[in-house]
This record gives C-alpha cells, structure tokens and sequence, in this order.
C-alpha cells in the first residue's frame, strides 16, 4: 500500500513521526517533491481564494500525490500543548483539501492531539487500522516513531558570525526554502548568523508569556512571542526578522504583540505571498543588514528620534 | 466611572437596560459610521479583522463623549476574538488614553475567582441591592431577547407582507423609540408592544416569496454597517431572509456549552461537512446552511469580514453542500475598502438567480 505524505505545513517539524511510523507499518511511503513552481500553481487553482499561502502550498502538494498513492494523510493537528491550537485552518485542513480537490484518494484525518504520547497513539491506533491490522505492528511502530521525532531538532543555530538575528515565524515559513526564497542562505552570504526558536528554553519563553495580560492560546503564538522577546532582552541577537504569510491571522496579532514589546529594536517583517518577488527581498535584509553593522560601529545606538 | 462598549447589531439596547437597572454612568458610542471605521483603521494593524478596526473607532468616540472604562466579552477559541483585548489594550494605552479594560471571558480559562472579581469591578459601583442587580441582568436578557424576535418576524414577514414597506419601517420605529427609553421595565413594555405590532402586520399568507438564510461570521451578520444592512435590503426587496446568529443564540450557546447541549440541530446538520469544533463560527455556518436547504429555503449568503480564519474553512465547505444538496450559496467578502455598488449588484443578481430557479419569473411584480 503506498501512503502519501505531502510536504507542507507541519512536515518540516514532524516528518520524522510522520515517514517512520508508516514506514514501520510496512507501508511504501511517497512524500511529495520539494515546493516548487508547479506546485504552487496547483495550489493557488485548487485552493479557495480567500486561503493564506502555506494552505495553498499543501493544497498543491495534495494535488501532486493524488495519482501517487492509495491513501493521503491529512494531518489535522488540533492541539500540540494542552488548550493550546494552531489555527483554524490546521482543524478544517482536511475538509479543505477534499472539497476543494476532486477525485482525491482515501485519507486518513484523524484529530492529533500531541499533548500526551497515550492521545497520540489514539491517533497512531485509528490511523495505523488502515494501513495493516495487526496491533502490535502499531503499537512497535508508534514507539519507533516517537522516539525518532524526540531525537529531532530542526532548529537553526548558527556560530562565528558578527551580526546575528532572531528567525521567527511559523516553521512552514522558516523551513520551506522555496517560500522564503532561501532567507536563511542570503543571510548568511550577507556575513548573519541566524538563531531560530528551537533554541530557547521552555521556562524561559513561559517567563515572558506570564508578563503578558492573556494566555496566548496558540502555541507557535507563545513560541515565537517567548522566543522574539527573550532573544532582543537578553542581546543575544542584533536584530528579529519575522517571516509571515499574507493575511496569517496569528501572525497580525504576534507582530504587534512583539512590537510593542521590543520597542525601538530592530525588527524587520518579510511578507510572503505567491506574488512574492525575488529582488524586493533582497532589497530589504541587505538593507537591514547594513542598518545592523552600522548600528554595532556606533556603539551608542541611540535611535534617530531621540 | 463612566463604562462603553463596543456595538455589535441591538446589543446596545440590552446593555443600556443592564446599565440602567444597575444605575451606573455609561456612554453608549455613536453606531458605526464611516469616521468610526477611519480612526479604527488609521490605528490598527494593517492586516486585523474588520471587528476589530470599528471596536477601535467606537472606542475613541466613546472616549470623547466622556468615557474611561471599557467592557469587552473574550473568548479562548483558536480564532483570534479572543486576543483582541490584549492588543487593543496596548494600543488605546500607546494612543495616550488612560483606560480601565474590564474583560469577561469563559470561566474555564481564567477561574471563576477571577472572572467575579471581573464583574465585581462593575457591579460594585452600582448601589443597589444584590436583588435588584439580578432583576437588571434578567431585564436586559429579556430585551435582547424580544428585540430578536422582533427582528426574526420583521425579516420574515418581509416577503409575506400587503402593504410593501410596513416591517422595515416598524421594526426601525422600533429601534428608534427603544433607545430612547430611560428605564429597563418603559424599554420591555414598549418591545412588548412592538412585538404584537409585528404580528399584526398585514400579511398575503398566499405569496410565495423568495427566502433567503444569511450565515458567516457572527459580527459581519449581526452588525448592520458592517454588511451595507443587507436584511433592510432583502427587506426591501421582498425577500424573506432568516439569520440563525443573533446576540439571544450567543448568550444561549455560551451557557449551555459547558454541558455540550449547545446547538444540538446545527452540529448534527453539520457532521457530515464539518465533524468538529474548529473554532470562530464555522460549524454553524455549515449547519445553517444544511438547516436552510432542508427547511425549503432558496438560498443561503455568506458573509465574513477578509481574513477570518474558521470562515475560510467554511467557504471551502460551501461549494460541496451547493451541489450535494442543490443549493446556491453565495459568498461576500467585506473588509474596510467594500464598495457599496458591487456589492449591491452581486445580491441583486443573486436573487434574480433564484427567481429564475424557480417556474415563474414575474411573481413579484
């Protein structure tokens, strides 16, 4: 039986669980190709209008495996920490894709609730029955799996560098190098180390969301808040850039909760759309960047207005 | 202490009974107008939600009517309602007004403690007692709930109507007289007697008008300014038009929801398109609009302001229902920059749709 994976949304942080657990099964597992052109122009036909890019992006990824496989897994990833979502769109994500795209395969779209590895192999249970029936299959599998996403850590850290800057936004932003026209590459060409943020530390980024007057109840909300804060407080970065997707409703709410806090630090913010070109881009981080390198020789950082 | 809230359709005349009852200072802010979406949308963040940026221009203009304190319900689903009072919050404080927020939120996320001590900010500057505090909160519930029933058969016996014209113009007299009562107990009476006015209204029980269900996101529909008043449109067009989503559902729905008895009808309706809860108002807008094909209805518009997260997943839905079920759902989209005129012609041409969906194309004239 072939199962196809497509690489969008969270498979950048989960493809580990993802490919190990129907590999184990005894699965074939297709994972799509990388993003690419064609597959966001089968996105933005297929997808509705109205849909942010990443949902378009795996829309397109689901179109490329539909021919591929025998059944499609539709990740619809409800909570990730207890009362904690991610958004809306990640709850509805499989009647998206398969009212919006005919003829498509059988799907697994059982809820995941990552909380606690018993509500994970709920998941694991009802989805592994439509690969193979025999349980203990499953369960060898889950083990296999859940060690091998706890064994993984995607973040970028990078050393030896002069200036360096906090990566934030939505890992599907970060780690799709087609959407972010490879960021992190023409950083580094620019002489900019980047920090991402699978680095900080748990307390550290429930310290900061304490300060905060409500509980932000998404989690890459309270991740990249805690982390974008911490980081500009503690100087361990220059500058933050922030990468989002047009019309992302976590990411309005964050930028100016992050904004508001960091005050005259700088902060740049990279909107990503599938009109997206190149060359404004690059404009702007080696913009950036200069503004960065003269604000380390002029050691007194006062800002310009005063 | 003089307390505002934000507007969102008749809600403004419940809370006016409340605050009345309670006898506390309070300035009602002047209804959505074209300056209140201008502050709004000057302050706010570029890409926020339609509510949001008006929320803002009430506050302002309630600010220069006088007020300080400001009351807003909160919510903890995944759509973003629920973290407006945070960032509003830090933007009246960043616009230099000195603002005491009052935030009611579910108890199951900040503690029953904290949500009394909440109210209690409220409630113990009123110098009545306990009873007669009660007796006002009943009295406002009692309010919304005759006004949306008034507003429910208005919008009904719109299409039913001998005399064009005679709902419209009850039902805004209505709205009128009702928010110029000065007690809660004159406001019920004069609802009361609207509400056998309404039913009195001259009606062709042999007419067969179009009906139309209007669903989406809960603001864009309740709110008139924010949808062009597309039910005083429909009205006008003699169209029956029926909305599920009324400030009465809310207050039922958020009461009955901790025992999951909430919307029984639109979830079982739903199940089939939508099988959970994913936040905002998506789940009832499916159900509604699979309720409003199986009532007999001939179409179902969608409204919801760019952006908003569960309306997308609904719009997606949308389609699959119009051809399981046959159907027409049409989708409108407003934001800060909707143009009246294209949004006219899109109803217009709309209902001229369904007309010829069915035999007889002149019955109205």
């Amino acid at each position: 039986m072939k199962v196809g994976i497509p690489k969008g949304l969270l498979y950048y942080k989960y493809h580990p669980f993802l490919i190990t657990f129907f590999k184990e099964l005894g699965a074939d597992v297709v994972v799509s190709e990388d993003t690419n052109k064609k597959i966001l122009d089968l996105g933005v036909k297929y997808a509705v209008d109205e849909a942010c890019l990443p949902i378009k992006i795996f829309h397109g990824h689901a179109v490329a495996l539909r021919d591929k496989c025998d059944i499609i897994v539709i990740p619809r990833i409800m909570q990730i920490k207890k009362n904690e979502y991610i958004c809306p769109k990640f709850c509805g994500l499989p009647e998206m894709v398969t009212n919006s795209i005919e003829n498509m395969p059988l799907s697994i779209t059982e809820p995941i609730y990552t909380f606690t590895k018993k509500r994970l192999y709920r998941w694991a249970k009802s989805a592994g029955k439509k690969v193979t029936g025999n349980e203990f299959k499953i369960k060898h599998a889950f083990l296999k799996a859940y060690e091998g996403q706890l064994n993984y850590n995607a973040g970028i850290l990078d050393e030896n560098y002069d200036i360096k800057i906090a990566l934030v936004g939505h890992p599907y932003n970060i780690y799709d190098n087609f959407v972010n026209m490879n960021l992190v590459n023409k950083l580094n060409k620019l002489g900019v180390g980047v920090e991402t943020m699978e680095f900080t530390h748990e307390l550290l980024i429930s310290l900061e969301i304490n300060n905060l007057y409500k509980r932000p109840f998404w989690t890459f909300a309270r991740e990249n808040y805690g982390f974008a804060v911490n980081a500009s407080k503690e100087k361990r970065v220059d500058g933050i850039i922030y990468i989002s997707s047009f019309n992302c409703g976590i990411d309005s709410v964050i930028i100016e909760l992050i904004k508001d806090k960091v005050g005259s630090f700088p902060f740049l913010t990279l909107k990503v759309d599938e009109h997206t070109g190149e060359a404004g881009i690059d404009t702007r981080i080696e913009a950036f960047t200069d503004m960065l390198e003269r604000r380390i020789v002029n050691e007194s950082n006062i800002p310009t207005h005063g | 202490m003089k307390v505002t809230f934000p507007h969102m359709g008749n809600v403004y005349l419940a809370a006016k009974a409340l605050l009345d009852g309670l006898g506390i200072d309070y300035v009602i802010p002047p209804k959505n107008n074209k300056e209140a979406l201008d502050i709004g949308t000057l302050h706010s963040p570029e890409e926020m939600c339609l509510p949001f940026k008006l929320m803002i221009g009430n506050y302002v203009q309630a600010i220069q009517k006088g007020a300080d304190t400001i009351i807003i319900v909160g919510s903890c689903g995944p759509c973003r309602f629920g973290e407006y009072c945070e960032l509003q919050m830090n933007l009246m404080k960043n616009l230099g007004y000195d603002l005491n927020f009052i935030v009611i939120d579910y108890p199951k996320d900040i503690g029953i403690k904290e949500l009394y001590r909440r109210i209690s900010q409220v409630s113990s500057k009123s110098n009545r007692k306990t009873y007669e505090k009660l007796k006002a909160l009943s009295n406002s519930l009692k309010v919304i709930r005759l006004i949306d029933e008034i507003e429910e058969a208005a919008h009904m016996f719109a299409g039913y109507e001998r005399n064009k014209g005679d709902c419209k113009h009850i039902l805004n007299e209505c709205k009128e007289e009702a928010s110029k009562c000065r007690t809660s107990k004159e406001m019920i009476n004069l609802l009361i007697e609207y509400k056998e006015k309404i039913k009195h209204v001259p009606i062709d029980i042999n007419k067969n008008p179009l009906k139309i269900a209007v669903i989406g996101e809960i603001y864009t529909v309740i709110e008139s300014y924010t949808n062009f008043s597309i039910e005083d449109k429909l009205m006008g067009y003699g169209v029956s038009s029926h909305r599920g989503l009324t400030p009465s559902w809310w207050v039922k729905n958020a009461l009955l929801s901790p025992l999951k008895i909430n919307s029984l009808a639109i979830r079982r309706n739903a199940k089939k398109y939508l099988p959970l809860q994913i936040g905002g108002h998506a789940i009832e807008c499916v159900g509604e609009a699979v309720t409003a094909s199986k009532e007999g209805y001939d179409g179902a518009i969608q409204i919801f302001p760019m952006g908003c997260m569960p309306e997308i997943v609904s719009k997606s839905i949308l389609p699959t229902i119009s051809k399981d079920l046959d159907f027409p759902v049409m989708s409108l989209v407003v934001d800060d920059m909707t143009g009246e005129a294209g949004y006219i012609t899109r109803i217009e041409a709309f209902i001229d749709l369904l007309e010829r969906r069915r035999e007889s194309v002149l019955f109205r004239c």
